[in-house]
């Protein structure tokens, strides 16, 4: 299926891309995403699906936009 | 006294004097520096009803214990008066080589009376302290300003400085130092400008005293290559805090359009990875170990500076999607020495009241040249329009009537941040409850809120995340004097902290040490504040109206049909006072300003308005 993925912030030099559409297999859940695009665990970040947060187990679905973004405070 | 230099300068324009005065151990411990000792001074010594653009008003430059000493981003100064914006105490920080010097100088704090005879430079150097003439620069921007300064002093000389903005008493106008920012949102540069007091020059040449001076080297230094070590290998400062708008748009938070949309797709055309590649250079503050100034070339070819916060109301907020023009408008603020928020919040206003039909006027969003000639207006008071605007968002609103001011962008007088509330309940209750206004850097729960709540909840736990946050950054960053970000951007423990305090005064703090004088500091601004609006009522937390209006809902993206709730909202806003001890003003109760030992203080606020 297919997935738009964002990344922002420092987390874009770290995968090496901005954003992208993506194909994954089905049931790939958000904490799999992170690992087939190569985001440490040590990272601290928040994932959004359609501008929602999705918990590490949450299952993707065809047309989902995932962002990830480090931990910010504010400007 | 180790850690605090147990002096406090104060200096008289009208009468040219100066003298040294001595605070007591006692007064330290209470207040720590910084902001404690900013509002505690102005509470004792401004009058309720004090014209905060008259000589009677006070201005203040306060530093804490750790500000200037080498450690993680210790570079800072706050500065304080009563605010021409808002009508009770304001403040804010800068970076600036001022923390170092005039602690070297011998002094904690700058307290500044009284009104010049003509445009006036201080000059402080140890126990020296001289009146300059500073007629030459009167009229110049801060950059020119700055630099002449720079011609006299050499680059290592502290240095504050106002702008036009200042000088024409713009209610909005910041203090300015180019070894860091700007700072004091709520007019302190308009403070300085009604005293004629154009800029503040510091040079020291003493030892601060330290209880363990080379243990603090060690430390200090040694976290300083630890921290910039973080910052490289998480790449932070690529983009600096600018990564922050296309989360803002991700998640709906976004100002966009005088904050009536909360996403754009045109963001992208600001966001970090964007401004990293027209960037020229990056600032950072003294002490800094992760430079969040970005700088690239303006449209009219200058260098000019830019961070999240200008790009959010500058930019997106005015429908201006070019990093070039957005350059330029903050290039223009940061000349005039006018803040870039209340600035870019007051001219979304001005546009959203032509389109609302409030007023008559020639202002579109998406208009970058005309943006550039309001911001001159304001900054000189340029006819009546310049009057208006140079007044801020809640004035306009007055002025216009219409209905206008449920979105003029604002709390208490002070423009919002750059984050759109329209359903992030618990950012609208920081915003709401930020003791000087709708400041950003007093709690920012949206990730908080995004990733470890539910977005929908108006409960406590949100009513908890504030208060943890405003004793952090509002609380112990302020009154110690160190920037936010080691700690929250990049994971700098906060138990380091107390660490650089303690090797410094000799005590033994722990951060829970901090939460009470935190929590003092705010209940001392609450009672400013109470003493200069004895009939505030609760309605005084609450954020714009137009984030409640249904009227006002996204229709399409994740909060669509969704806005804040007031019944709920004012359940949450129930929640903080309950877990601050709060009455149902939002004015601390007796009792816990007895717990905070500040009877003395409640007793002077009697004399004014009861206290639960």
């Amino acid at each position: 299926m297919k997935i738009h993925v964002k990344m922002i912030g420092p987390l874009i030099y770290d995968v090496g891309f901005s954003e992208k559409d993506l194909e994954i297999p089905e049931r790939t859940t958000a904490e799999m995403l992170m690992e087939l695009i190569s985001v440490s665990k040590q990272r601290p970040k928040i994932v959004t699906r359609n501008g929602k947060a999705v918990a590490p187990h949450e299952e993707l679905a065809e047309g989902d936009r995932i962002a990830v973004s480090p931990i910010y405070s504010g400007g | 006294m180790n850690g605090w230099t147990g002096n406090f300068l104060r200096v008289n324009l009208s009468s040219k004097s100066a003298k040294k005065e001595a605070y007591s151990e006692e007064f330290a411990k209470k207040w720590v520096g910084g902001r404690g000792f900013a509002v505690k001074i102005l509470y004792d010594e401004v009058k309720p009803g004090t014209d905060p653009l008259g000589p009677d008003n006070k201005f203040i430059v306060a530093l804490g214990p750790i500000a200037g000493i080498p450690a993680p981003n210790t570079g800072k100064a706050v500065v304080a008066a009563k605010s021409p914006l808002t009508g009770f105490y304001g403040d804010g920080n800068l970076g600036t080589r001022v923390s170092e010097q005039l602690r070297k100088a011998g002094y904690d704090a700058l307290i500044v009376e009284g009104k010049a005879d003509r445009p006036t430079m201080l000059y402080i150097e140890d126990d020296k302290v001289e009146f300059l003439p500073a007629d030459e620069v009167w009229g110049n921007g801060t950059y020119a300003t700055n630099d002449w300064i720079y011609g006299k002093y050499g680059k290592g000389a502290g240095v504050l400085n106002i702008g036009q903005g200042g000088e024409n008493l713009n209610r909005y106008s910041v203090v300015r130092s180019l070894e860091g920012r700007a700072g004091g949102r709520p007019g302190m540069g308009a403070v300085m400008g009604s005293k004629l007091l154009k800029a503040v020059v510091v040079k020291g040449s003493r030892a601060i005293p330290q209880a363990d001076p080379q243990g603090m080297k060690t430390l200090g230094h040694g976290d300083l290559k630890k921290v910039g070590q973080i910052d490289k290998e998480s790449g932070w400062s690529i983009q600096g805090t600018t990564g922050v708008l296309s989360f803002c748009n991700e998640v709906a938070g976004l100002p966009v359009r005088n904050f009536r949309k909360t996403h754009h797709p045109d963001a992208w055309k600001l966001d970090g990875e964007r401004l990293n590649n027209l960037r020229i250079a990056t600032y950072g503050c003294p002490n800094c170990t992760m430079r969040c100034g970005i700088t690239i070339h303006d449209h009219e070819g200058r260098e000019a500076e830019l961070d999240y916060e200008n790009i959010g109301l500058l930019g997106s907020n005015l429908e201006i999607f070019d990093f070039p023009q957005v350059g330029s408008l903050n290039y223009l603020c940061d000349e005039y020495g006018i803040d870039t928020m209340s600035a870019g919040c007051t001219l979304s206003f001005y546009a959203d009241a032509i389109d609302h039909g409030a007023v008559s006027g020639d202002f579109k969003f998406g208009d970058a040249e005309r943006a550039k000639e309001l911001l001159r207006m304001a900054a000189f008071r340029d006819g009546k329009l310049g009057n208006l605007l140079a007044d801020g968002s809640r004035r306009m609103a007055r002025e216009f009537g219409h209905g206008s001011e449920a979105y003029a962008m604002q709390v208490k007088g002070l423009e919002v941040a750059a984050y759109n509330c329209k359903f992030i309940p618990g950012q609208a209750l920081a915003f709401g409850v930020a003791p000087i206004g709708a400041h950003h850097r007093e709690a920012w729960i949206i990730t908080f809120e995004i990733k470890f709540t539910t977005r929908e909840s108006y409960g406590p736990e949100k009513a908890a995340k504030v208060i943890e946050l405003q004793r952090i950054r509002g609380g112990m960053f302020e009154s110690i004097v160190a920037c936010r970000f080691p700690w929250i951007e990049l994971g700098w423990g906060i138990e380091n902290y107390p660490k650089y305090f303690n090797a410094v005064t000799g005590l033994n703090w722990t951060v829970d040490d901090f939460w009470k004088v935190g929590d003092r500091i705010y209940s001392m601004i609450k009672l400013n504040f109470l003493r200069e609006f004895p009939n505030v009522t609760r309605e005084a937390d609450y954020p714009p109206a137009v984030w409640f209006d249904p009227a006002n809902v996204d229709t399409e993206g994740p909060i669509a049909g969704k806005v804040l709730e007031v019944e709920k909202y004012d359940g949450l806003l129930q929640h903080y006072y309950d877990q601050r001890g709060y009455d149902k003003r939002g004015i601390p109760t007796k009792a816990t300003l007895e717990k905070l030992d500040l009877s003395q203080e409640a007793a002077v606020a009697e004399k004014f308005a009861k206290l639960a």
